[in-house]
């Protein structure tokens, strides 16, 4: 049974680990750099408008890869998750505002009225808590077939929304909540989007993503191979929501302020059609899709603000920076639905060596009946 | 670090492939008076069936006499409208497809429906880890069937680019990797050529020694069905019309009638 | 005892709406398996449509000012036009996509619609007044019963009369009803695909035009994202309805239209604006329990 891969023993593997850690991690890693890249280059350029706007789009791709972790595994759409935006970031405004800032509007219990917060455990916790109410919601909704599913998670949106736009004692209501510590730049954002995409990796490569994957693949042979798709699908759809809710965590310190109403549709429309244009079913897609989309709307907003040609001042009226994305994204679904990236992760440029996933050189196991079996035949005439 | 984290992403866990049951020599998969109806269509009608651990049954029958319509019942995709399914002694039915597949039922489909998205051996992983296997158990035992179907060196090919015969392949290697305590097969050598038959009958044939388990066999060409099998069932109209060996099977004058009675020939490719 | 007949005609009335919106929706997934987001901009530029083009503050009316067949008529037209300008245009390419592609290609061309509004006439909310006589109440006295509740309703009877009629006695009914059932069988045994799936569209294209007179007449004010939340609770009917079932869409429709009057009216007074919170936690319970739906649909689920 020795096969090729047995070979070079322990010095072979210790050479080997290295090679096996990267290639292992390629796609996360590759990803990470680029997009400190281009932190670094706006960072030389000095230019701070550009630097928030490309906070702002770090930003966003921490959500798109909170969507992605559900939509791009399960092959699920939905069109819910600015439910768990909103939810991290007011939870992290109860959390961080200052006890005087607080004691104007709000009516919050004496454990969050009384006391401020330290900034990155309440950012986990707010997420936390976004990640809770997509437990709760997640288990009627993942019994339901893909379509259904993808409706009813407008619906939990819907509910959040008035509920949140009437619960003025913690939200200030329809109002804008003022006076959130603002600490996010280029830096956090990115420290957050390495995060996302490593933990984004590692689940797609887990057990959890692969059941996950097989099911979007094929519902009836997922089934039939053990996999429980309802929960494998609520294990993404958590782990999503988290993401999420550290992107509204992240919005609201970047801001400094928050209100129900920007999270909506357009919001929802946004990341998704970053995550659409990109490539929904690849982590490279995600990222793809925010730099394109959030390249075109800095280009369009400078163009609804009127740009300067020479004498004239080119300008493109209100609503047209919707209309691009919006075209832009029909235009690729319809010629190229799997996105720019095709659903599939920046390739390893190295040939074959060092594949993760396979080392049947490695200890075996006595249980297993293959093994059992083929020892059987080999000893066969 | 990576590495640490490289090697977090799959456990060792010895002994984890022992949660996927191999089946022992007393195993039985048992169907008592399964009926189903489809809106008044009995397309299953009363048929009982027993097969043991180590025997590859034959389950035949001219198109539309039922027999997809059996397994998916036997694998939980089908309420039966009457009548039991029993694995080792406990009764299974109306437990869902993955529960079944759990507790060591593996099947093909007729359709194939690989997880055509994934390489090859992901579609082996994933139902491994199905199974309730950890990530490198699963990769382990994926490239060690893949190597006994003498398919390693497609192992990272895209399930969609397979041409039709390999398809199939991967389908059965997908449902051993369950490491199935019984392993169902509806019509794995449709469209394959003379040769992939009999390459692929000498598979089915290792396959309960090797794997320890038993297969049913949906087949309708009857070189397969007859060098495969050990005990052969017949049902026509989702009646059982005759069991035996493939000796008696084919003198058997009843499944001559029921043969000829639907269609001119005895096989189909 | 009046309380409640007025409660029930405006559980009906709202009803009314919601089921000819999902109806609109329904169809259309019926013979394409696209739930269209874009419905509810169907809706909305029916409404625009009444009016002049123009960035303005002040609508001044267009359509809105002629004599009423004549602008029911236009209405529906343009409505219809609309909505066969997106089957070909967007949806044609995309026919053997599968449902999530055309689920979001929907969700797309909503925001493209929209926005197309907002560059056409503005962003801000514009008032306008059709058949303002429509909101004077019944003579009759205790209850407040507007006309147009009534309109709403008897039109809503009218045209489900009309579509049952169509579905079951004309060939291209009976067409839409196989291609339904089970598309690519259909068109093996010669329903012509293209020709079905146009006159869907048309169809819901009517349904939205009505819908879009009655709506307006009833809130006066034209926003570009106003078919969104009928749309979102016609969604939703489709789903609690069970999803390809056109008498479940029309059952949602009605399900959602009486629990919104009804909690409107049993909540108390310091939780009404919660109202809707009510009606989707319901739905996700009535999906919880059923979750294919009130009508199960055999030709939804896939064959093993
Ligand atoms: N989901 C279903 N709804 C209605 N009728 C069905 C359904 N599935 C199968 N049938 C009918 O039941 C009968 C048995 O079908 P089944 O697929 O079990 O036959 P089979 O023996 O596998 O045939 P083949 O050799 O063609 O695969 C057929 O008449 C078929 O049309
Ligand atoms: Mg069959």
């Amino acid at each position: 049974m020795a096969g090729p891969d047995t070979e070079g023993g322990p010095a072979g593997l210790v050479w080997r680990l290295p090679v096996v850690g990267l290639r292992a991690f390629w796609t996360p890693i590759v990803l990470s750099l680029g997009v400190l890249v281009i932190v670094l280059a706006v960072w030389a350029s000095g230019d701070t408008v550009l630097a928030l706007a490309v906070t702002a789009a770090l930003i966003r791709a921490v959500m798109v890869i909170g969507l992605y972790i559900f939509i791009g595994n399960s092959g699920v759409l939905a069109f819910g998750h600015a439910t768990f935006m909103m939810v991290g970031a007011y939870g992290v405004a109860w959390l961080t505002l200052r006890p005087f800032n607080k004691s104007f509007a709000l009516q919050l219990p004496e454990f969050l009225a009384a006391h401020q917060y330290p900034l990155l455990p309440s950012a986990i916790a707010a997420a936390l808590l976004a990640a809770i109410v997509a437990f709760v919601v997640g288990i009627p909704i993942m019994r339901l077939s893909g379509i259904a599913a993808a409706i009813a998670t407008l619906a939990v949106l819907g509910m959040f929304k008035t509920f949140y736009s009437n619960w003025s004692e913690w939200t200030l209501g329809a109002a804008t909540m003022p006076g959130i510590p603002i600490y996010v730049d280029m830096w956090i954002a990115l420290a957050w989007v390495v995060v996302a995409l490593f933990v984004a990796y590692i689940y797609q490569r887990s057990k959890y993503g692969l059941a996950l994957r097989a099911s979007r693949e094929d519902e009836f042979a997922a089934r039939a191979a053990g996999i429980n798709i309802p929960r494998q699908r609520l294990i993404a759809f958590v782990l999503s929501a988290f993401f999420m809710g550290i992107g509204g965590v992240l919005e609201a310190h970047y801001l400094g302020t928050i209100a129900v109403k920007n999270f909506w549709l357009t919001i929802t429309f946004i990341l998704l059609a970053m995550l659409i244009v990109g490539g929904q079913r690849s982590l490279s897609g995600a990222i793809v899709g925010v730099v394109v989309i959030s390249t075109l709307i800095e280009i369009l907003n400078s163009l609804e603000a009127g740009m300067n040609v020479g004498v004239a001042v080119l300008s493109v009226p209100i609503g047209a920076q919707e209309l691009t994305i919006a075209g832009l994204m029909i235009i690729i679904l319809v010629f190229r639905p799997d996105g720019i990236m095709g659903g599939r992760e920046v390739p390893w440029p190295f040939g074959k060596a060092g594949r993760i996933v396979r080392d049947p050189g490695a200890v075996e196991s006595e249980h297993d009946p293959l093994r059992r079996g083929l020892a059987q035949r080999d000893s066969a005439p | 670090m990576m590495e640490r984290l490289a090697r977090r992403l799959r456990p060792a866990r010895p002994g984890a492939a022992a949660l996927a049951v191999a089946g022992t020599p007393e195993d039985t998969l048992e169907a008592f008076d399964v009926t189903v109806h489809f809106e008044g269509l009995a397309a299953v009608d009363g048929v009982s069936i027993s097969m043991r651990n180590g025997e590859v049954f034959g389950l035949i029958g001219p198109n539309g006499a039922g027999k997809t319509t059996l397994v998916n019942v036997l694998t939980g995709f089908q309420r039966p409208t009457r009548g039991r399914v029993v694995l080792g002694g406990e009764d299974v039915t109306g437990l869902s497809a993955h529960e079944l597949g759990r507790r060591g039922l593996a099947r093909t489909f007729q359709a194939v429906r690989l997880f055509r998205d994934m390489p090859v051996i992901e579609n082996l992983e994933a139902a491994a880890v199905g199974t309730g296997l950890g990530r490198r158990e699963a990769a382990r035992r994926a490239s060690r069937i893949l190597a006994w179907m003498r398919f390693a060196h497609r192992a990272d090919d895209w399930a969609d680019t397979l041409p039709y015969g390999e398809e199939r392949r991967v389908g059965i290697g997908r449902a051993l990797a369950m490491a199935p305590r019984f392993v169902l097969l509806d019509e794995p050598a449709a469209g394959l050529s003379d040769a992939e038959c009999d390459e692929l009958m000498g598979l089915i044939a290792e396959i309960p020694h090797v794997f320890g388990c038993g297969v049913l066999l949906i087949e309708h060409n009857m070189r397969v069905i007859m060098g495969a099998c050990h005990r052969i069932h017949v049902i026509e109209s989702g009646r059982t019309v005759a069991e035996g060996s493939p000796e008696e099977i084919q003198v058997n004058p009843d499944v001559l009638r029921a043969y000829l009675g639907t269609r001119s020939g005895d096989a189909r490719g | 005892m009046t309380g409640l007949v007025q409660n029930a005609i405006d559980a009906l009335a709202l009803g009314s709406l919601y089921a000819l919106t999902a109806l609109g929706i329904g169809l259309i997934f019926g013979v394409m398996r696209l739930i269209n987001f874009a419905h509810g901009d169907l809706i909305m530029i029916g409404g625009y449509a009444l009016i002049v083009p123009s960035s303005a503050a002040a609508a001044v009316a267009f359509i809105g000012a002629w004599p009423a067949p004549a602008m029911v008529a236009a209405i529906v037209f343009i409505v219809m036009l609309f909505a066969l300008a997106c089957e070909r245009l967007a949806f044609r390419p995309l026919r053997r996509a599968n449902p999530s592609v055309l689920l979001i290609t929907s969700f797309a061309l909503s925001f493209f619609l929209e926005h197309l509004v907002v560059m056409i006439y503005g962003g801000r909310v514009k008032a306008v007044s059709i058949w303002p006589e429509l909101l004077e109440a019944l003579p009759i006295s205790g209850v407040r019963i507007p006309y147009l509740q009534i309109v709403t309703i008897g039109v809503t009877i009218g045209l489900l009369v009309l579509l049952v009629l169509f579905l079951k006695r004309t060939p291209m009914g009976i067409q839409m009803r196989a291609a339904s059932e089970d598309f690519s069988t259909a068109r093996l045994l010669g329903v012509r695909g293209n020709r079905v799936i146009a006159v869907a569209f048309a169809i819901s294209g009517l349904l939205a035009a009505v819908v879009s007179l009655l709506y307006v007449s009833q809130v006066g004010a034209l926003t570009y994202s106003m078919g969104i939340p009928l749309v979102l609770f016609a969604f939703v009917a489709t789903v609690v309805g069970g999803m390809g079932s056109l008498t479940g869409a029309v059952l949602g429709g009605f399900v959602v239209g009486i629990a919104s009057v009804t909690l409107q009216v049993a909540l108390p007074v310091a939780m009404r604006p919660d109202r809707d919170v009510f009606v989707y936690g319901l739905i996700l319970l009535i999906l919880l329990m059923r979750p294919s739906g009130l009508v199960k649909v055999k030709s939804i689920e896939e064959k093993v």
